[in-house]
């Protein structure tokens, strides 16, 4: 078995080596696509009743490394079906390392998709039955975990932030606590490389939203603590203010509509009165938390 | 019908010859090109490992003679090939090359291929019969809808990848995107619909096809105008994901996009647009489109500005004041369209309109609101006059 593995592996670095000299040659980069075919077959071989059973789950994670770097994760869906339904496979007779990478990639999958409480659940097992010693393995799953968390209204701690070298974050998880919309775009502008590639960028964008509803409730706090009986009410022009002490330049139609959004995906409860150019907040609970639940589409 | 002479064959000004051909055997002496006019020759020259084959056509017509012969025995021509109407005569000025589905690199003879120039020469006829012709238009878009698709499947058997490939794909794309902005406003007939879910279904099988290309022939980090357009459209195709075909997320497509075409303005404002679709934020989807979208790209948007309309009536409609109802006036300017033609939306929607004592009209919030059953009807958007801006 551990003849296997070491072929597997060695076949797709190889591949991955070949490519890189035939794309600088100029030439068409296709031996990764021929070494996934080939671990296809591998699988297909394993995937029987006798014991070398055990080993499928490595291969199909050998496989996932190939179909994200050649960018054709859609192909993973097979390999997976085959895993989860296949009445030959019992997922606890793994490896404990291939069950952390397996649930690391499909968790990263689910993250593509939007999935975020599937998502969680993937990556928080990758995450728990991690190897301590492994800090780089940590990194990445968490890379991908904070913004599943964060989607879902959880904010890690900012020494996790820290001690995992994950700064990229910071200034992303500062802005969700302060409603501050123009540190959310400028945090995502300068680590752009890093989140598209990562493929998270698309998720951290409709953070947006969340950030805005900070900055009502940071409005309607200052203004409960001013006069409570007025509280519920704020003017439009209150937040345009806001925003543009923020340099975010958005008119009283513009925040009306953010405010219609918001009221609509339950992240405010209330309602605006267009003609007085007002949102009345409800007085119970104006700012629902989403309690491991992401915003509604 | 008037007989269309043969344009000239000649290869445009300015265009490479050369065929790139990256198959990695190509040092191969089994893979020399052959001159050969047999069609015998030239077919068993086709290399049987290579999936590649690395033969340039020969057929000098629009369609191949035996092709058209055929056609013309079994009375299979569009109208718009039939000699002074007859529908079992042609002439090489007519017969344009069927899409084959069942063809295949070893049934293939060179002519049974049209090279480049006959290609080019071949899509500048079909897409002045756009123009010219006075046939409906599902007519003229059915035919060159097929025509198109097999001078596609001549560039990639032929594995033809250079400026000419990429100059006819372009022309097809922007063909398919004028079609899905006329089709959408067929309305909802069962058969138009049909044709433009194929259409954009074609239209993301060529641009796919043309990025592959851009990619092969991008020498530098320079990035033309058109080229970051194209790019463009991959990402408007996305907005409603409505293509059952996309088998990836945008997420690992923008993984690999290069840094020119992702900071390009084209693309600036895609990733703009698809951020307030994403959001919801209606008002400023349509004041950013209004204002930054080229002619093409408002052309694959426009089916899809009545769905975001309606998603923002259903917000207002949720959101909104019981006692105060939303002015319809005021709701047309921030979406861009005729006041008629939002009232006729909210109908659809399920949603009454109501008219003050004053005449003006009145969207009450907190109605029963359901999307139209038949899709949406394309609107366009309408330019805000001076008079009427706030």
């Amino acid at each position: 078995m551990e003849a296997l593995y070491t072929v597997t592996r060695e076949i797709r670095v190889l591949a991955e080596m070949a490519d890189r000299d035939l794309a600088s040659s100029g030439k068409t980069p296709e031996k990764l696509k021929g070494a996934g075919s080939f671990l296809m077959k591998v699988f297909g071989a394993l995937a029987g009743k006798g014991p070398k059973r055990v080993g499928a789950l490595y291969v199909t994670c050998q496989l996932f490394k190939v179909y994200f770097k050649l960018g054709t994760v859609h192909l993973c869906r097979s390999v997976i079906r085959s895993i989860e339904t296949a009445r030959i496979f019992d997922f606890e007779e793994f490896p404990t390392r291939d069950k952390v990478t397996y649930m690391y990639y499909t968790g990263r999958l689910e993250v593509l998709n939007e999935n975020f409480i599937a998502a969680d659940q993937k990556l928080m097992y990758a995450l728990l039955h991690c190897n301590r010693r492994y800090e780089a393995n940590i990194r990445m799953i968490l890379k991908y975990l904070i913004p599943v968390k964060l989607s879902i209204g959880i904010l890690p701690k900012m020494w996790l932030i820290e001690k995992c070298n994950l700064i990229e974050y910071a200034d992303v998880i500062k802005a969700l606590i302060r409603g501050d919309v123009r540190l959310l775009r400028r945090a995502l502008q300068e680590h752009e490389d890093q989140f598209l590639r990562s493929g998270v960028y698309l998720v951290l964008e409709k953070l947006e939203l969340q950030v805005y509803q900070r900055l009502v409730k940071k409005i309607y706090i200052i203004q409960k603590q001013k006069d409570a009986s007025k509280a519920h009410q704020i003017k439009l022009e209150q937040i345009v203010k806001a925003l543009r002490w923020l340099e975010v330049d958005m008119d009283a139609d513009e925040v009306e509509c953010m405010m219609s959004i918001l009221i609509y995906k339950n992240l405010m409860k209330g309602y605006f009165a267009h003609k007085n150019k007002v949102v009345v907040l409800s007085k119970q609970d104006p700012f629902p938390k989403l309690k491991g639940k992401p915003v509604n589409p | 019908m008037e007989k269309i002479e043969s344009s000239s064959r000649k290869d445009l000004l300015g265009f490479q010859r050369t065929t790139r051909t990256p198959c990695p055997s190509s040092s191969s002496p089994n893979n020399s090109r052959s001159r050969s006019q047999t069609e015998q020759g030239a077919g068993t020259s086709a290399d049987p490992i290579s999936d590649v084959p690395n033969f340039l056509g020969t057929c000098p017509d629009m369609c191949p003679a035996k092709e058209r012969a055929q056609r013309e025995r079994l009375r299979d021509l569009s109208v718009f090939e039939r000699l002074n109407g007859n529908p079992g005569k042609t002439s090489p000025s007519l017969a344009v090359k069927k899409f084959c589905r069942t063809i295949s690199t070893n049934q293939v003879h060179a002519s049974d291929l049209r090279p480049p120039s006959v290609l080019q020469n071949t899509l500048k006829y079909l897409l002045n019969l756009v123009e010219s012709s006075d046939h409906p238009f599902e007519a003229v878009h059915d035919f060159i809808f097929d025509r198109t698709r097999s001078i596609r499947q001549d560039l990639s058997m032929q594995n033809i990848v250079d400026n000419r490939a990429i100059y006819m794909y372009e022309q097809m794309i922007e063909f398919h995107i004028l079609s899905h902005q006329k089709l959408s406003r067929c309305g909802s007939k069962t058969d138009i619909s049909s044709l433009y879910h194929l259409n954009m279904e074609q239209l993301m099988k060529c641009l796919l096809s043309l990025l592959d290309v851009y990619s092969i022939n991008r020498i530098s980090n320079f990035i033309s105008k058109k080229e970051a357009e194209f790019h463009s459209f991959y990402v408007l195709l996305h907005l409603g994901c409505k293509i059952p075909t996309m088998g990836n997320s945008l997420s690992v497509w923008f993984r690999q996009l290069p840094f020119p075409v992702l900071h390009s303005k084209e693309m600036q404002f895609c990733r703009t647009i698809l951020r307030y679709f994403r959001m919801g934020d209606y008002k400023r989807f349509f004041s950013t489109t209004a204002s930054e979208a080229t002619h093409l790209q408002l052309c694959l948007l426009e089916p899809l500005l009545n769905e975001v309309r309606a998603q923002a009536i259903s917000y207002i409609n949720y959101s909104g004041y019981k006692l105060h109802p939303y002015p319809l006036l005021h709701l047309s300017n921030i979406l861009m369209i005729e006041e008629r033609e939002l009232e006729l939306l909210c109908y659809e929607c399920g949603l009454k309109i109501v008219t003050d004592e004053a005449g003006c009209k009145l969207l009450p919030a907190k109605q029963v609101f359901s999307l139209p059953k038949s899709g949406f009807q394309s609107c366009g958007l309408r330019k805000i006059e001076k008079s009427q801006r706030l």
